[in-house]
């Protein structure tokens, strides 16, 4: 598995909600498709674990599904971001942008005038 | 807000949880079809595909553990899981359910009943809205024995003009008047109070006004605040009451309000009226006289005021009051004030009382607790089997002890449920017995901190009685599946545990046995009390003349001579008499200083309770006399003054001497009373009280107002009670008369709270007694029959049955002697403090000790003989080969 990243706890549902609002409504199997292949594939993604995280997500009310059918004339259930996911996906993202923001000037820090 | 709504999302995914099992399946299997899919598509072989796909999701079944997980509450669902489990296998043990509900039934019932009146009565704040700043003022002189003196008006005049503790002082006494207007004339009782009374305790009227500074103003016109049980007794709650107008005293008095259903304190009153309608009271002569003492005070503390400042800033107004007046307040008397709260005041005698029963009611509950637990621990032994499966297919330690928890949580609650009901069908029944120590006992109820408290006590006691069997069956662990034997070895620890228990409840039921043992011993010892008279066929009423219309010595002599005449040729009377009070009444006493001649003035003024009695008196009642004379009609005004003393005082003031002839003077030297006679000592005001040193003046002397009548008879007293009352109406129809009942019931009342104290003790030990031995015949009867292969070995070699029999009964004996011994310890720590409850008997007293302990032997060898006799009946060649 070296080479390969897991997924850090908590980043998972942004992922999920970044996918969600990229690529419009998808189903289970095409999320977890688009986080690896967004991740140039160095995300190595449980499918299994989607499912439960996907499950918290629509209890929250960010995400809602229904049952459609796919390209190739599957059954499938289909989740879309809603108004409030929208919204938590955009605080998120920015407190994710803080976050990384901070730890960045911790480990590059820019010389300072004497 | 999220969370909260996920959290009701998680709530409703308890229901309907097959359809969203399906919707999960479908959308993981056509997860796993886009997979494959798109691996065939990259060229993989479709097995390959399969399997690739599966890995990835990371295993179809664990993949939906973790979502249902998500979906619902898992603790949550575990717990009801536990609750249906728990509910199913106390269903088939119907046998150990019925007792171990019953068992906590009752011990829990115990407590909620018992708690549910110290809740009302010692917990609970007075119902008045003041009820935490009242406190109640008494005049003591306690050199001279006097310890609640009442107030004279000039001295509650002092007390409120100069004290700076108090934001009101009001002051109360009750009489008995005569109210005209309705069919027949009636004998009210009727509390005098300060207008602002009621303003002061806080109590504001149920209908109608409360009293106003202008009702207590001399002159004003009468008026009359109803109590709510006088309104409901007599007038069965009738609104139009208001301003109706009766005659009492000969003034016409309107009523103006009736006062909520509140406890009445001091005394329960038929009505009220301000101190200004008290023709006593409003008495120019009374109210001048500084020795003049009829009132009670109760005062308003002001905020921030504690009692005991209030205590000492009234103590220095009595300072001023000796300084002013020295030959009223002799320093000798050593005259002061004592201020307690009204809350104490009206609870610290029931106090003691009721703590031992709550501490009682305790110990049946431990007791009922370790028999549970007992039980549970038997039943542990039948349910090994089913636990250890349990423990193979991977339930943890966790999980089993919740699940054992979780089963004695259920007992509890349906014992909690059981106890309940018992106490509340004896609420009435408690009621009337609290009623006997405190006027708070119509408070008592069950409400929501009564129920909380059974609540509380069932989870305690699921606690208690589960954990003993929970803990040692998920510690040493069901292991023995692999010998799939039904009888598996107990072991050594389980059984050691279970003695331990009998032991304890031995223990516990020896210490309650013991206080009610005590309880009982001191009440015999009060049933034997010479009270010095006898109560046989003894007819008493009380009867309060009418003033105004008695309003001389004269005429009250005549009317309770010719009362008396004519009683004497009544058949079925064989002797009558009038007197100011007689034996266990529950008067106060009336105690006076006297003078004796010829002793010297240096030392303190002699005091003794005064009383006036007619001739006759002493015959009615049977108290001997044992020197001189009884009264007779010549002793009255113009003959020589003469008066009767008791033993006691004979003892006391006369010593060896003889007193007949002797003289002393009631009013400081001015006449001198003849003695001439002694009679014998009376239990006056208890059986478990000393006589007082008594006096006795001849009612012609001093013709009384109130008194009573007490009569002789040759039949069921309480038979001719109507032909009396009937003579009483032939001298004056306007003079009721009240309090009807035979000297004997006077008698059995005054020691009601000692009998029913001890009864609930007695019923609380006999609880225990009986939770214990069954305890005791239980575990003995598991032992037996877990050992009837050991037994059937030990016939098979040689033993006889007696000897098992014998074997079996010491056993049981051994625990029952470790259980009273340690009883016994506890027993001398602890049955010090029912000290203050015991009349004669000491705490420790060796004879209640042995015959308890014998009692419990007894009890104990009764309950091993069964299961004793069953081992001994053990046939040999059967118990050999059910093995």
């Amino acid at each position: 598995m070296s080479g390969k990243a897991d997924v850090w706890q908590g980043t998972l549902a942004l992922m999920v909600l970044k996918t969600l609002q990229t690529m419009g409504p998808l189903h289970g199997y095409g999320i977890a498709r688009r986080i690896e292949q967004t991740s140039g594939d160095v995300l190595s993604l449980n499918y299994g674990t989607l499912y439960p995280a996907l499950l918290k997500l629509e209890q929250e009310g960010y995400i809602a599904s229904e049952w459609g059918i796919s390209d190739n004339n599957r059954k499938a259930k289909y989740y879309r971001l809603t108004r409030a996911g929208h919204k938590q996906l955009a605080r998120e993202a920015r407190q994710w942008e803080q976050a990384t923001g901070i730890i960045e000037r911790f480990l590059c820090p820019r010389e300072e005038p004497q | 807000m999220r969370s909260l709504r996920a959290w009701f999302l998680r709530l409703g995914g308890l229901f309907n949880k097959e359809q969203k099992d399906r919707e999960l399946s479908a959308e993981l299997e056509s997860h796993l079809q886009m997979h494959v899919e798109d691996k065939l598509r990259s060229g993989m072989s479709a097995e390959e595909a399969r399997r690739d796909a599966m890995m990835k999701l990371g295993g179809v079944e664990s993949t939906k553990e973790n979502y249902r997980e998500r979906r619902g509450l898992p603790l949550f669902e575990t717990l009801l899981q536990d609750f249906r489990f728990g509910a199913r296998m106390l269903r088939r043990n119907p046998g150990f359910t019925a007792v171990a509900v019953l068992t906590l039934g009752l011990g829990i019932g115990a407590n909620t009943a018992i708690f549910s009146v110290v809740n009302a009565v010692l917990l609970r704040r007075l119902p008045y809205d003041n009820g935490d700043r009242l406190v109640i003022v008494q005049q003591q002189a306690p050199r001279a024995g006097f310890l609640d003196v009442p107030f004279s008006v000039p001295e509650l005049t002092d007390y409120r003009s100069q004290n700076r503790s108090l934001d009101a002082l009001v002051e109360y006494h009750n009489m008995a008047f005569i109210l005209l207007g309705r069919a027949e004339p009636e004998r009210v009782r009727t509390g005098v109070v300060s207008w602002n009374f009621f303003d002061v305790f806080g109590v504001k009227p149920l209908m109608g006004r409360s009293f106003r500074s202008d009702d207590e103003k001399p002159g004003a016109p009468a008026v009359l605040l109803l109590s709510y049980e006088y309104w409901i007794r007599s007038f069965g709650g009738d609104p139009t009451v208001i301003d109706k107008t009766f005659t009492m005293n000969d003034r016409l008095h309107t009523v103006i309000g009736v006062l909520p259903p509140l406890p009445q304190y001091p005394d329960e009153n038929d009505v009220y009226m301000p101190t200004t309608a008290c023709p006593f009271r409003s008495d120019p002569r009374m109210i001048a006289n500084r020795q003049d003492r009829m009132m009670r005070a109760f005062g308003l503390r002001k905020p921030g005021m504690r009692v005991s400042q209030v205590e000492a800033d009234l103590t220095g107004i009595v300072r001023n009051m000796q300084r002013a007046y020295p030959d009223i307040y002799p320093a000798a008397f050593d005259v002061g004030t004592r201020t307690v709260s009204l809350r104490d005041e009206m609870t610290h005698e029931a106090r003691p009382t009721m703590l031992v029963l709550l501490g009682a009611a305790g110990f049946v509950l431990l007791i009922a607790c370790a028999n549970v637990a007992n039980l549970n621990l038997a039943r542990m032994v039948r349910r090994e089997r089913e636990l250890a499966v349990r423990t193979a297919l991977g339930a943890g330690r966790m999980r089993l002890f919740r699940q054992l928890l979780t089963e004695s949580f259920l007992l509890a609650l349906a014992g909690g449920a059981l106890g309940l009901l018992l106490a509340h069908n004896c609420l009435a029944l408690l009621v009337k017995f609290v009623a006997l120590f405190t006027s708070r006992a119509g408070e008592i109820r069950i409400d929501g901190t009564v129920l909380l408290f059974t609540l509380a006590v069932a989870v305690v006691t699921s606690l208690i009685s589960g954990s003993a069997a929970a803990l040692h069956t998920t510690a040493t662990g069901a292991t023995d599946l692999k010998e799939g034997s039904a009888q598996s070895t107990v072991g050594m620890g389980r059984r050691r545990l279970r003695d331990v228990l009998i032991v304890s409840q031995v223990a516990v039921s020896f210490l309650l046995l013991i206080g009610a043992g005590l309880m009982l011993r001191s009440f015999m010892n009060l049933q034997h009390v010479d009270p010095g008279f006898q109560p046989e066929n003894v007819l008493t009423m009380r009867l309060n003349l009418n003033f105004t219309k008695y309003d001389n010595d004269d005429k009250r002599r005549a009317f309770f001579e010719s009362l008396l005449d004519k009683l004497q040729g009544q058949p079925g009377v064989r002797s009558g008499a009038a007197t100011m009070t007689f034996p266990l009444e529950g008067m106060q006493p009336m105690r006076n200083d006297f003078k004796i001649e010829g002793q010297t003035q240096s030392q303190a003024m002699p005091i003794g309770d005064f009383r006036v009695v007619s001739p006759g008196y002493f015959e009615t009642l049977r108290i001997p006399i044992s020197e001189g004379r009884d009264f007779t009609r010549g002793d009255r005004p113009g003959a020589p003054d003469v008066a009767i003393v008791n033993r006691s005082a004979a003892r006391h003031f006369w010593g060896t001497q003889d007193p007949i002839g002797k003289r002393i003077s009631t009013d400081n030297g001015k006449t001198w009373i003849q003695i001439v006679g002694v009679v014998g000592d009376v239990k006056q005001y208890g059986l478990n009280q000393d006589a007082a040193d008594e006096l006795y003046f001849p009612l012609a002397n001093s013709p009384l107002l109130n008194g009573d009548l007490v009569v002789k008879t040759a039949v069921d007293p309480l038979s001719i009670a109507r032909k009396v009352i009937e003579q009483i109406y032939e001298i004056d129809p306007n003079q009721p008369a009240a309090r009807v009942r035979s000297l004997e019931q006077v008698r059995s009342d005054s020691i009601a709270a000692p009998r029913l104290t001890t009864d609930l003790l007695a019923l609380f030990a006999l609880l225990a007694l009986a939770i214990a031995a069954a305890g005791i015949g239980g575990v003995m009867a598991l032992a037996v029959s877990q050992r009837t292969h050991e037994i059937g070995v030990r016939m098979a070699i040689g033993a006889l049955p007696h000897e098992i029999l014998r074997m079996v009964l010491r056993r049981g004996l051994a625990l029952t002697a470790i259980g009273v011994a340690l009883g016994l310890f506890g027993a001398l720590a602890l049955t010090r403090i029912l000290r203050g409850l015991l009349f004669e008997v000491t705490p420790t007293d060796p004879l209640t000790f042995m015959a308890v302990a014998a009692v419990l032997v007894l009890a104990a060898l009764v309950a091993c003989y069964l299961p004793a006799r069953r081992a001994a009946r053990v046939d040999p060649m059967v118990a050999l080969r059910c093995e």
